[in-house]
């Protein structure tokens, strides 16, 4: 079942006089259950692309489907509306709020839900758990390792069970014993049903997912 | 996020910069406290106000006095005495039994005992002066009737011309002063006055005094028929303009018509205090609100400096999920927690302020805690966090995610 759907997305930026093209005619979709890396070198388009799969960020041409509405349809409410209720976002610099605990930046995503759930806390405690991090949960960020924020930004990512996954170079300031570990850990999510959208440059990582899109100069090079 | 998550969100980010939040707050106290401390002393100077105006009669006291007749009056002014004792005594007559009188005769004269000497006040008076401005005895007796009328030689003194006049320790009653070279027997010493104190007492002047009867005064002392004031205590306020009608009839009858004189009461003082009053808590209001409005400015300076460290962080809420008015009620509540903390250390702090006055200052004139300028201040520093909140509320509430993201 179709999650989400690029048809033909262009991104164009103005800089100075000229126009920068961030992205052209990327046309790809992504399904329940994918586990899919973007695959790109720095400077290629994968951080645009990723903003458009998270409704951060709107094309300048081409239409983009979440389950089946075109986000130009969406209002910026609703979008956030959709990120915290539908989409996980997990960042390479981990993004956690140092002054909260473990247990309140896993909660945070809740309490931006229209209801929020009656369970919410409940949530939190399983989404720790599912990453190995309840045992932390009134540690403060500063307090742990990189690969343990990671963690923290994934059950984050997890708490409000969403449609999908996005990774923004996950790995990218870990490293490597940490790294695998935390792939592992999306491969063991992806495993239990989870769709997964992993924006990386490292082919390495890109390798362990089931499907990869290389980007390249702004345009979708080719799929694997 | 809740109204609840978002105070304690807010605390927290006080918590985490103490000093400066607690910079911001003490500047909100200080509206607080300069709002509820001045319209503190301004209901306790009207409070004491109210006192002296009841200690000299009252707004039930109507004054007559001598004045200089019209213009058009001039050529024939001399048909007319003044105001004497015979006046005095014709009011008494025509008013109702109930209404207290007191003739005046004033003078400022030296009185000697034994090589002390004081220049003061001294007035002739019959016991009528007592209930009007609230006198008492505080040793000794006030001269009789009869004493009045034989125009005999005896003196009331107050505590200050006593002092002035006897040796610590020493009764003056039924010792003799001199006044005029005459010899006075003192009957009585006034009992102590105060409000406010020392050289603020605003009483002083019932201490500073010596009583005569008003007969020996006008006969042995001043040698004249002319009164300074007849003064007269109604019994209810309503009877107020009637009497000034009946006392202007009785003396213009007696004074063949001449206008040389003038008959007053306190509602002018009244209206004119109540004015100043007015006046005194706008500008009670002027201060607190400067105050309030700098520290606003604090504020709004606080949450600026605030949102400018926390770029990313709302680039990761609104990342996650938050909207914009997500991330407005966040920051606004913060600076409505600073004011609303403020304002309630503003509180606190004016009780304990009026509190600490109230023990040191004399209990005649203290300043009064008001619960409607507690609310006003309290209220006033809420809004002054609101408003200040706004501006950097919407500010973070702008921010684009993606650039929020970026910001290091």
């Amino acid at each position: 079942m179709e999650i989400l759907r690029f048809d033909k997305v262009c991104k164009r930026y103005p800089m100075g006089d000229s126009v920068v093209d961030a992205l052209v005619d990327a046309s790809f979709s992504i399904n329940e259950g994918d586990f899919v890396s973007i695959l790109g070198p720095s400077g290629s388009g994968k951080s645009t692309l990723m903003h458009l799969l998270g409704f951060l960020d709107s094309p300048t041409e081409g239409g983009v489907f979440f389950e089946g509405r075109r986000l130009e349809d969406i209002s910026g409410t609703q979008r956030a509306r959709i990120r915290a209720e539908k989409i996980g976002f997990v960042f390479q610099a981990f993004n956690l709020l140092p002054r909260m605990t473990v247990f309140g930046n896993a909660r945070l995503p809740l309490s931006y839900h229209s209801k929020p759930p009656a369970d919410a806390d409940e949530r939190v405690h399983r989404a720790l758990a599912l990453v190995d991090m309840e045992h932390r949960a009134h540690h403060k960020p500063g307090e742990l390792s990189g690969g343990q924020r990671q963690r923290v930004a994934i059950a984050r990512a997890l708490v409000n069970e969403p449609r999908i996954i996005l990774a923004d170079e996950p790995t990218g300031n870990l490293d490597s014993k940490t790294a695998a570990t935390i792939l592992e850990l999306f491969e063991e999510l992806n495993r239990q049903g989870r769709t997964i959208v992993l924006v990386t440059h490292d082919p390495k990582v890109a390798e362990r997912t089931k499907r990869q899109i290389h980007v390249l100069d702004g345009r979708i090079d080719r799929e694997t | 996020m809740n109204l609840f998550s978002g105070i304690l969100n807010g605390l927290a980010e006080i918590w985490a910069h103490k000093l400066r939040s607690f910079l911001t707050m003490l500047c909100v106290m200080l509206g607080v406290v300069s709002m509820v401390v001045i319209t503190g002393f301004v209901e306790g100077m009207f409070a004491s106000w109210s006192r002296n105006l009841a200690e000299r009669g009252g707004l039930e006291k109507v004054s007559t006095g001598n004045t200089e007749p019209p213009a058009r009056q001039e050529a024939i002014a001399s048909l007319s005495k003044g105001l004497t004792l015979g006046d005095a005594l014709h009011i008494k007559r025509v008013l109702p039994p109930g209404f207290h009188i007191s003739p005046e005769f004033d003078l400022r004269t030296t009185l000697f005992r034994r090589g002390k000497r004081d220049w003061l006040r001294v007035q002739g008076v019959t016991d009528g002066i007592l209930a009007i401005n609230r006198y008492e005895v505080g040793k000794g007796r006030f001269f009789t009737e009869l004493e009045v009328r034989d125009s005999a030689n005896v003196i009331v003194l107050g505590t200050w011309v006593a002092d002035r006049l006897f040796e610590r320790g020493e009764n003056p009653v039924g010792r003799f002063v001199d006044l005029n070279g005459q010899p006075f027997k003192v009957v009585g010493v006034l009992t102590h006055y105060e409000l406010m104190f020392r050289q603020w007492n605003t009483l002083r002047w019932k201490n500073d005094v010596a009583f005569i009867p008003v007969t020996t005064a006008l006969k042995k002392v001043g040698r004249s028929e002319k009164l300074a004031w007849v003064n007269v205590q109604v019994d209810d306020v309503e009877r107020l303009n009637e009497t000034v009608d009946t006392i202007t009839n009785v003396l213009a009858t007696r004074h063949n018509g001449i206008y040389d004189f003038k008959v007053n009461t306190s509602e002018g003082e009244l209206a004119s205090f109540a004015e100043s009053k007015k006046n005194s808590v706008f500008f009670a209001g002027i201060i607190g609100g400067v105050t309030l409005l700098v520290s606003a400015i604090g504020i709004a300076n606080l949450m600026l400096a605030s949102i400018n460290e926390r770029v990313r962080e709302i680039g990761i809420r609104k990342a996650i999920g938050a909207t914009g008015r997500n991330i407005f009620g966040q920051f606004l509540v913060e600076a409505i927690a600073l004011s609303l903390f403020g304002g309630l250390m503003g509180m606190a702090v004016s009780i304990s302020v009026i509190d600490g006055l109230r023990s040191f200052l004399p209990p005649d004139n203290l300043p009064v805690l008001s619960s409607s300028a507690l609310a006003v201040g309290f209220g006033f520093s809420v809004l002054a966090g609101v408003l200040a909140g706004v501006y950097p509320a919407l500010q973070a509430s702008r921010l684009d995610p993606i650039n929020a993201l970026r910001y290091e």
